[in-house]
């Protein structure tokens, strides 16, 4: 009998698989990458190397040396004292021992400020809380220091916010006033992003991070892009980081464009050329876990988009390697071994600049 | 003309997405004299391409929405005979209490509005009794589950729990997902299916109901 | 999660040099071929001691760059960035706030 390996399905559960069935999940895997995004399929010495990083014996393993990237961490200011039970562990601490602990203990390259809703719309009300905050941390730390949150225009539909839900008008083929809400949302998202980072910059923030842009489709996008291009223009220093929030721009209202292309149905490499030209220093690209295929599928699939977009792109790309994206198994405690294979095989097999 | 040109004609025409197509489509099959039953199932097919479309990011959900409503449109005309009297399947959807994610959500229910079936969409953060009394009031036969926070989904596992306690879980299919439910997790808490996104919801409820 | 991923990948930020070539590829959009070359002629090693423990702590230490454990009189904080700001030659925004700050 062939022997097996140890590996994971999308949703963290053990699974044992022989070489053979690796490798036939890493070529479908990498397939449907190709035929979805229309981009150049892997080459078999890469479908080797990824049986090879998954089969590895340890169950912890890691890039060679000298080919080590920065490891950027959004959220990681409430990762400690959070205890929302999504990811943070409810050590009572303030953010500051929270971004001075990822600093000194835990070896991150850079960290970001971060307020407990995480939307840019909540952070409106108590900005000058945030540069209290921002101005003691830049007192005290040395790595680069962003402030992060989503933009998550969903905020601004009823009944959280102020414009008619499009969802709804959508159902009720309403759809010139899906259309006008969406824009409207939008011009008020920018808005606000701008705002809020005229005052962070002010307070000393090295830059800004937007974190799950496009997570209510198009418009979602198009206000995020937009603020980077204002914020661009007033800020030429600033340091702009965009990550997205899935791999594909949904398109809710599918006409917007930012810089005469349409947003929606963009994938990773298509993005990073928008986030280019609005004048974002990084890019995060995204490529979702399918819960129900396996580690090397998953994997294979994520390799082959981002090799992609790191091929074309002329900005770092800092992958999302978090919970149910990356390759990484959709689980609240990422089972070690599959994130430290996936975090091996995207640096060392897509040419990325950081995660 | 033969039977599956026909068919390829209607289905084609639902991939343009426009109105006025999809009904010269649908005349010209029945002029053909083909029955009304099998022009929906043309239609269907074509819409269920539509679908694969928007995942793969190259027509969007305005579009869905006007294929959707060309197809109605298109089957309003038809003498559909008995065939005509068919109620249509209801689907309750919603996002749990305490989780206030609308997008996904709202996809789901606009696919499965466009796939032909009745959709009763509560929103978000809706509280389990409401999507009882949903349940009740409308006479559903699946009911959709959305949660996007792992806080959050264990309100998927107390709706369950709430219908059957109120006798109701044997009356109707409970579907779930949103980004941290699972098949595992669907099985878990007894739920009848899981779907990892919008177009995999409709081909789970089509299974399930139809 | 993400010390999995640092462990795994990352250049271990004040223990090394991960967080001067984070700044280069943030302020600069360096790819990490261009930034680790950068940083490693600045502060004159090569780019693969930037991920070295060994290699970075005496240059941090000499150079005022701030090092992980805490060392009477060695600059820290705002201290520590501005000295990495004349060193990597680079701009970073919250020095020039706090120096706006002092009065003439």
């Amino acid at each position: 009998m062939a022997a097996e390996y140890a590996l994971r399905m999308g949703d963290g559960k053990r699974v044992f698989m022989s070489k053979e069935k690796i490798k036939e999940e890493a070529i479908a895997g990498a397939g449907h990458a190709v035929d979805y995004g229309s981009i150049p399929d892997l080459s078999c010495d890469e479908i080797d190397k990824i049986i090879e990083i998954c089969i590895m014996p340890g169950k912890s393993v890691s890039v060679e040396i000298g080919m080590e990237v920065p490891v950027t961490h959004d959220i990681g200011t409430i990762r400690l004292d959070g205890d929302q039970g999504n990811s943070g562990v409810g050590i009572p601490s303030s953010r500051l021992i929270g971004m001075m602990m990822h600093e000194r203990a835990f070896g991150a390259d850079t960290m970001e400020l971060g307020h407990i809703d995480y939307s840019y719309k909540a952070v409106k009300p108590i900005v000058f809380q945030e540069c209290q905050a921002m101005e003691v941390a830049q007192q005290n730390m040395i790595v680069p220091l962003f402030y992060g949150a989503m933009p998550n225009m969903g905020l601004y539909y009823t009944p959280d916010g102020p414009y008619e839900n499009p969802g709804d008008l959508l159902k009720a083929f309403k759809l010139d006033e899906a259309f006008a809400s969406m824009e409207k949302s939008a011009a008020h998202l920018t808005r606000d992003i701008v705002w809020i980072m005229q005052k962070l910059y002010a307070s000393g923030a090295d830059g800004i991070n937007l974190d799950t842009t496009g997570a209510a489709g198009d418009a979602d996008a198009y206000a995020a892009l937009n603020a980077v291009k204002a914020l661009r223009e007033e800020f030429p220093d600033m340091y702009i980081e965009v990550g997205m929030a899935g791999e594909n721009i949904i398109g809710m209202h599918g006409m917007l464009e930012f810089e005469g292309t349409v947003l929606a149905g963009l994938w990773p490499h298509q993005q990073v050329a928008l986030a280019e030209k609005a004048g974002a220093n990084v890019f995060g690209p995204v490529v979702n876990t399918n819960t129900s295929r396996s580690f090397p599928w998953n994997l294979a699939r994520a390799i082959t988009f981002i090799k992609e977009c790191s091929k074309v792109s002329k900005i770092p790309l800092h992958v999302d390697v978090g919970m149910g994206v990356g390759g990484i198994p959709m689980f609240e405690t990422p089972p070690f071994d599959a994130v430290t294979r996936a975090s091996k095989a995207l640096v060392e097999m897509t040419g990325v600049d950081g995660l | 003309m033969d039977k599956q040109a026909i068919l390829k004609e209607l289905s084609d025409a639902m991939v343009t997405c426009k109105a006025d197509v999809i009904m010269a489509a649908t005349k010209k099959a029945a002029d053909a004299g083909m029955p009304g039953a099998e022009i929906i199932d043309g239609l269907a097919a074509g819409m269920t391409q539509v679908g694969d479309l928007f995942e793969r990011g190259k027509v969007f959900l305005p579009h869905v929405m006007m294929a959707a409503n060309g197809m109605q449109a298109a089957i309003n005309t038809l003498d559909m005979g008995e065939a005509g009297a068919t109620v249509k399947k209801v689907i309750i959807n919603g996002t749990v209490e305490g989780d206030v994610h609308d997008i996904g959500k709202s996809i789901v229910s606009t696919m499965l509005q466009s796939a032909g079936f009745e959709v009763h969409d509560l929103g978000r953060d809706v509280p389990i009794a409401k999507f009882v009394e949903a349940v009740r009031e409308y006479n559903a036969d699946m009911v959709g589950l959305s949660a996007l926070m792992t806080t959050t989904l264990n309100g998927q596992k107390d709706v369950i729990e709430l219908l059957k306690a109120n006798g109701l879980r044997d009356n109707v299919k409970v579907m779930v997902g949103g980004a941290p439910a699972t098949q595992t997790w669907a099985e878990k808490i007894g739920a009848d299916c899981y779907a990892e996104n919008a177009s995999e919801a409709v081909e789970r409820a089509k299974a399930l109901l139809l | 999660m993400p010390i999995a991923h640092i462990m795994a990948s990352g250049m271990t930020g004040l223990r090394a040099g991960g967080d001067l070539v984070a700044r280069m590829e943030l302020s600069k959009s360096m790819r990490i071929k261009e930034a680790k070359e950068y940083v490693a002629k600045k502060v004159g090693v090569d780019p693969i001691d930037l991920s070295d423990e060994y290699a970075m702590r005496d240059v941090r230490e000499e150079l005022g760059l701030g090092v992980i454990t805490s060392v009477p009189n060695a600059p820290k904080g705002i201290a520590a960035k501005m000295n990495i700001e004349k060193v990597l030659d680079t701009k970073i925004k919250c020095c020039d706030t706090f120096r706006n700050q002092l009065k003439k």
